[in-house]
Parts: structure tokens; C-alpha cells; sequence
């Protein structure tokens, strides 16, 4: 098929599945858009009970694989880069198989802040602060409510993203390897802090149809087109499906990563300072010495909340050495009141968990 | 040297412009290979890469390392076919070389060519490159390195 600039773009719901055959779906209608056999697409789905891991993260590292086979959830490896979620029934995914010329940039940094901002704007309709937030998350109020990753393969991109409809904090904890040892009431707080839900936003989940309308109508009116409801896969994207799901529905594909835990320690640290104590939690990655997540928590106070989950989104995957200048580049950019609390003493908490694991904080 | 929109573009080096990766003739007539300036600036830091498996024959323009960046993922496409004779294991850790020296330490694979004459028809080098390279980065609305 060829694909003409005013033609509709295709709409297409492939309703519960297994994580497996979800990302099969991905890589098959990638390849499909790829070499020119399929539409630009929006995609809904939703999944089986799953652990989802980013296509270059370790399964060790990231998940608690006893948890998740004692609980039948199943582990699967994206095609699509980011860190480790946990996907059930209760999330909708949306995603887009778009050609780059729709943008008119092969930045990717651009295109995945138009989609999230569009994104935005969809879940705002439902009565919610949305707000887009770099790199790759949507959130209300500094709580993340959707988290994003893409793909692209010549001049096609998949970007995608989920969304929290109603959601099981303490099972995710579970799940997924938190910068926290143990499951406490603690780590149980401190997750809700950092995620939200539209049910516990609206006292309700919104209707499916209303919720996938949105996105529909604001993609069309962000991008400029009409979209056609279309269920059916072209055959060729079938016939890419199934070769991929022989692929991927494997404990090869799943396995391809898995460093040992001990090179992802967790290290935590107290700092008591003038503006009161601060806890932290980290997750570091050792071999790339760089910062897989951080959380911040104790006795201080902060106005508004928000700063800190944005703290701790601006810190994910920095490097180690980088600490101290994106620490105190994040409080030079906004307006914070913290009383006695300095941006220095988030640093000087950091460097005191990273000395437990012999690693030198030194500002570049 | 040559350099558009201040993206260098090493005058000894052969292009594919569409896949954004070049290739270098060696003495012993291997084939390194590796990401263009141009396409680290498009990416941002390279924070993971998964080359293929030493002894793996790749075709060409089919993956032969897939590397991320800010939650995207994407392949580095073989310049030309044939079997990867070494990975740069350096990167594993620190993929962002690829980013601070993309035509040296930054190199990716050595593929043992195939067919050499056959593959480089479809590479540029000099020239030709640069002009590619012009129209490409004025399609894709580029701004600069």
C-alpha cells in the first residue's frame, strides 16, 4: 500500500492480551509501517497481568521474579526503551505508528514532548491537571500518571505510552525493584506519593469509550487528521505478528539481559541538616555509575510538594559525577521554599548513601 | 574534514546518509563501523547499546546494534553485509563515547565484508556525501550540531 499525505489515519483497539502478544503487535506493526504496508496508527491495548521491562534493562535488577511466578504475572522485554512497569488490567496503553516527516524533525527529544503534550491535553478533558513532563512522563501535580518510551526503525517510530486508570500500589511494590529494601508501610507512602491514578483523582474510572475518544480527538487536532476505526490487521502485519511472537513469547528474548543484583545495589542514607532529616533511598547502577532512580523522604519541609518527585525525575539516569550540577541546576531554575533546607544538602544525602558502595560524588 | 551544520564528516569515511552510519575501508579490508555526528545529535546521550554477537552474519541495512536514548530505541544499521568479526566491548559500559568521539573510540562493530564492491555502490564518501547530508538534514528540519 502507499500511503497518501490526506489519507485517515487508522484506529485500532487489539483489546486484552498477554504482554507477549502485545509486543509482538509492536514489533509487527513497526515493520509493517516501516516498509510502507500499513497506515499511520493509534493503537489502544491492555494487558494481562505483567511485569514490563525496558529492551536494554537486566530482569534481576528490576524485577522480583519470585513474586511474579508464585502470582502468575507474566515478565516480558519492550521493544521500546525506558525502565520497568507493571501492567495489568486496570492500565490502558495508547500508542503511535507514525511516519518522522509528521513532525518535520528527527529529533526525537521534539517528537516524544509532542506526543506527551498532546497526551496532556487528552487526559486535562477528563477534569485533571495533566501536565507533560521531561523527559518521558505525564503527571498531575508531580505524580506520575502516565510513562512513555519509543522506537523507530528507518523513518518510523513507535511511540507509547500507559495510563494509570486504577492501580494496585502495593502490588507494584511487589513487583518491581524499588530503591527500598523492604516493603514497609513507609515504601507503601512514599510509592503513592510518586504515582496517581484517575480513579483517585475522580472518584471514578472515566468510561474506556470516553477516555479513548479523547485521545483520538486530540491527536486529530493536534496533527491535523481524521481517523478511521479499522480492528482488523493487514495480512501482512499478521503474518509479521506471528514470526515475531516466536520471537519474543521465549525466555531467550525475556533473558537476553540479566546482570546480577549485586552490580544494581540499593543504598540508603539519613542526613540530618538545619532544614530538618532527609532520607535516601538509591538505586545505583554500578558498571555505568550512574543513578537508576532516587527517592527523597523524611522530616523537612518543602513547599511546593511537587519539587521532589521533579527532583527525583530529573535525577533518573544521571551520572554519578553529574550529581551535585544537576542538583543545584534544578534548584536554580525554580522557586522553592525549603526554610533551613539547601539544594546542598540533597547532594551531601546522595554522596552519604554512595559512600556506603565506595562511589566518590565529585562535581564536574 | 568536512562538516553541514557543523556535524563533522570525515573526508576517509563511506556513508549510508539515509541510515545515518559510515563505514571505513581497514588495511586488512575489514570494515569498521559506527554512528554518524549527525545521528548522535539527533539521538541525544547514548546511555545503552546491544551490538550483535560476534560471528553473527548481518545483511546490509539490518541491525547490527541497537542503542538507546531517552526511552527510545532504535538499530544501527550495517553499512554493508557480512559477519561481525569484533564489538567494541568499551561501550557496554560507556556507551556515551559514541557520542564524544563517534568516528573513534565510539566505533561500534567490524564486520568482514562480503562483497565490498557490490555494497559500497550504495555508500557515499566526499562530496557527494556532503550534499547528501545538506538535503537530509534540511528534510528532517535539523538545526545543528
Amino acid at each position: 500500500m502507499t500511503r497518501g499525505a490526506d489519507d485517515p489515519w487508522r484506529v485500532i483497539d487489539t483489546g486484552l492480551r498477554s504482554a507477549a502478544e502485545n509486543i509482538a503487535l509492536n514489533r509487527a506493526l513497526l515493520e509493517a509501517h516501516q516498509a510502507g504496508e500499513a497506515p499511520h496508527t493509534l493503537r489502544f491495548l491492555r494487558f494481562q497481568p505483567a511485569a514490563l521491562l525496558g529492551f536494554h534493562q537486566h530482569v534481576k535488577q528490576e524485577l522480583r521474579l519470585d513474586y511474579c511466578r508464585q502470582h502468575d504475572i507474566s515478565i516480558q522485554r519492550r521493544i521500546t526503551g525506558g525502565g520497568a512497569i507493571f501492567f495489568d488490567p486496570a492500565q490502558l496503553g495508547w500508542e503511535l505508528y507514525l511516519h518522522k516527516n509528521v513532525f518535520k524533525t528527527s529529533d526525537l527529544s521534539v517528537i516524544a514532548a509532542r506526543v506527551c503534550n498532546a497526551a496532556a491535553i487528552a487526559l486535562q478533558r477528563l477534569g485533571i491537571d495533566a501536565q507533560f513532563r521531561p523527559r518521558n512522563d505525564i503527571e498531575v501535580d508531580g505524580r506520575k500518571i502516565s510513562g512513555t518510551g519509543g522506537a523507530f526503525d528507518g523513518d518510523s517510530i513507535l511511540y507509547q505510552g500507559t495510563l494509570l486508570l486504577n492501580f494496585d500500589v502495593e502490588r507494584m511494590l511487589r513487583v518491581l525493584r524499588i530503591p527500598m529494601e523492604k516493603l514497609t508501610d513507609k515504601a507503601i507512602d512514599s510509592a503513592r506519593d510518586r504515582v496517581v491514578n484517575l480513579s483517585e483523582l475522580l472518584g471514578m474510572i472515566p468510561d474506556l469509550e470516553e477516555i479513548k475518544q479523547n485521545f483520538v480527538e486530540v491527536f486529530a487536532s493536534e496533527f491535523g487528521v481524521g481517523f478511521k476505526p479499522d480492528n482488523e490487521l493487514t495480512e501482512t502485519e499478521h503474518s509479521r505478528y506471528q514470526h515475531a511472537l516466536a520471537e519474543i513469547d521465549t525466555e531467550e528474548w525475556v533473558f537476553q539481559h540479566d546482570r546480577a543484583l549485586t552490580e544494581s545495589p540499593t543504598l540508603e542514607a539519613v542526613y540530618r541538616s538545619k532544614g530538618g532529616i532527609l532520607r535516601v533511598n538509591l538505586k545505583l547502577d554500578l558498571r555505568r555509575q550512574r543513578i537508576a532512580q532516587v527517592w527523597f523522604h523524611g522530616d523537612f519541609f518543602v513547599h511546593p510538594r511537587r519539587t521532589i518527585p521533579d527532583l527525583e525525575a530529573a535525577l533518573k539516569d544521571i551520572p554519578v559525577k553529574e550529581v551535585e550540577s544537576c542538583i543545584s541546576d534544578f534548584f536554580r531554575q525554580r522557586q522553592v521554599d525549603m526554610l533551613l533546607l539547601r539544594a546542598a544538602d540533597f547532594t551531601a544525602a546522595v554522596r552519604e548513601a554512595l559512600r556506603s558502595c565506595d562511589t566518590e560524588l565529585t562535581s564536574v | 574534514m568536512s562538516s553541514v551544520s557543523g556535524c563533522e564528516l570525515p573526508d576517509d569515511l563511506f556513508y549510508n546518509v539515509e541510515s545515518n552510519v559510515w563505514a571505513r575501508m581497514e588495511e586488512d579490508g575489514r570494515v569498521r563501523v559506527g554512528m554518524t555526528t549527525y545521528a548522535c545529535s539527533l539521538a541525544g546521550e547514548i546511555v545503552a547499546l546491544t551490538p550483535k554477537k560476534v560471528g553473527k552474519f548481518v545483511k546490509q541495512d539490518k541491525s547490527c546494534a541497537t542503542v538507546e536514548s531517552g526511552k527510545w530505541v532504535g538499530p544501527v544499521k550495517a553499512p554493508v553485509a557480512g559477519d561481525i568479526v569484533e564489538i567494541n566491548t568499551s561501550l557496554l559500559d560507556t556507551p556515551d563515547i559514541i557520542n564524544r568521539a563517534p568516528y573513534g573510540g565510539g566505533w561500534i562493530a567490524i564486520i568482514l565484508p562480503e562483497d565490498w564492491s557490490r555494497d559500497s555502490v550504495y555508500l557515499v564518501s566526499g562530496e557527494a556525501a556532503v550534499r547528501q547530508f545538506e538535503i537530509k538534514m534540511e528534510e528532517d528540519g535539523f538545526g545543528g550540531c
